[in-house]
């Protein structure tokens, strides 16, 4: 993989509070215009961090939560993530809601992923024939790593942060939750308080956006959320149990 | 479920050569599985009287128990584990685990004990060492920069930086 037909370039960006990880196929690309194409993508990042951090009291989504701002008032990107959390709080059925957080509207279980994509979608743009961009455990995927090469994704074993639990093969985006890396964030929108019925929750699909929101809710609800997750089109699910038993919905290539 | 009941196994075998150090216990293999007692000595028993039965065979332990002997039962020495101390009881049938139990646990707050009963007993879940297989990236939970410098995806990112 170090050397050969397709090169890749890898880099890590500190942003959201968590890091990204770029992975770019150079394909006919000079390593000058890859790096470009890397840097565009981390500003594009940057931007979506300044309008929806929840950490920063200046930000757009900080005052519209506090009720300073109008949705009219807000930047075009704003009005696309509501959408997307209204698509994704139905698509969930109910389990993912971010009107349901403490502290009012938090769209931070969905942006991670949503940034992610639009991310990827300027590496694409830049004539990339291949990428792969990580948003702190929410991965997307365009192309191929090498010729005949499929993206394989490793799922972080729940309880070993050295370890996975399997491995697989994306086509598009790859969303994981669970309560073992920040405690007890996930809160049911039922009670408004922590629980997560599952130990970890990996969603598949199309759209990183929604992979990573029901991937929240299938954390939160475990088997119940992910047998909606299993109607949905083009979406698939893969759960961890507290107890350690293991369950699909099919429709994810496992790799071995 | 989409794996047979023999990787949940050897999963359940991997988990506890991480968590507490049975190092030589990778591969759930009778004669891997003789150096259990006592764990952390280096001291390696015969398995008395036991052939190594047929491995390789997914399925009860109860139909193995004939031909692999009877149970034998080791407790591993006590063990810092992060928020705590615990000792694990490991009992196995010839190259089967059919029973795991805690017989101490001491940790420092009440909030890790029920973390830590939540945990131990979940270690069916396979778990796959991350340098034998090949990946491009690691999907898990929303990890903090700090807990990133630890993570498998960290050290992919240091594959190819340019």
């Amino acid at each position: 993989m170090t050397a050969g037909p397709a090169p890749l370039t890898t880099h890590a960006e500190p942003v959201m509070g968590t890091v990204f990880s770029v992975t770019a196929v150079h394909g006919a690309l000079a390593p000058a215009e890859v790096r470009a194409a890397i840097t565009a993508a981390c500003r594009i990042l940057h931007q979506c961090d300044a309008v929806f951090s929840t950490w920063d009291a200046a930000s757009p989504v900080s005052r519209f939560r506090r009720g300073e701002a109008a949705l009219g008032q807000m930047p075009p990107e704003f009005a696309e993530v509501l959408r997307a959390c209204e698509a994704a709080k139905e698509a969930s059925g109910g389990w993912f809601d971010p009107w349901a957080m403490p502290g009012g509207f938090d769209p931070t279980g969905l942006v991670k992923g949503w940034a992610a994509k639009r991310a990827l979608d300027e590496l694409r743009g830049a004539g990339l024939p291949g990428a792969l961009v990580n948003g702190g455990g929410d991965v997307a995927v365009f192309g191929a790593p090498g010729d005949g090469e499929r993206w394989r994704v490793g799922i972080r074993h729940p309880w070993r942060a050295d370890a996975l639990a399997c491995v697989i093969e994306a086509t598009a985006a790859v969303a994981t939750s669970g309560p073992y890396e920040r405690g007890a964030h996930l809160i049911d929108p039922a009670t408004g308080r922590p629980a997560s019925r599952a130990a970890s929750a990996t969603v598949t699909g199309p759209s990183l956006a929604l992979a990573d929101a029901l991937a929240t809710g299938v954390a939160v609800g475990g088997d119940e959320a992910l047998a909606v997750v299993a109607a949905l089109d083009g979406y698939a699910g893969y759960l961890i149990r507290h107890d350690g038993s293991e369950t699909d919905t099919g429709g994810i290539a496992f790799a071995r | 479920m989409k794996r047979a009941g023999w990787y949940m196994v050897t999963g359940a075998v991997a988990g506890f050569a991480g968590v507490l150090g049975f190092h030589s216990v990778g591969t759930a293999t009778p004669a891997a599985l003789g150096p259990l007692t006592p764990a952390g000595t280096g001291a390696t028993p015969a398995p008395s009287g036991t052939a190594p039965g047929p491995a390789r065979t997914a399925g009860p332990a109860a139909g193995q128990g004939g031909a692999a002997g009877p149970a034998r039962t080791a407790t591993g020495a006590v063990e810092q584990y992060g928020y705590g101390e615990l000792s694990v009881t490991v009992t196995v049938r010839g190259s089967q685990i059919t029973a795991v139990s805690v017989p101490l646990l001491r940790t420092a707050e009440q909030y890790s004990q029920q973390l830590a009963l939540q945990v131990i007993p979940m270690l069916r879940a396979e778990v796959l060492a991350a340098h034998s297989v090949r990946i491009h990236g690691v999907s898990g939970a929303t990890y903090t920069s700090v807990a990133y410098a630890q993570s498998i995806q960290s050290a992919l990112d240091k594959l190819h930086a340019r």
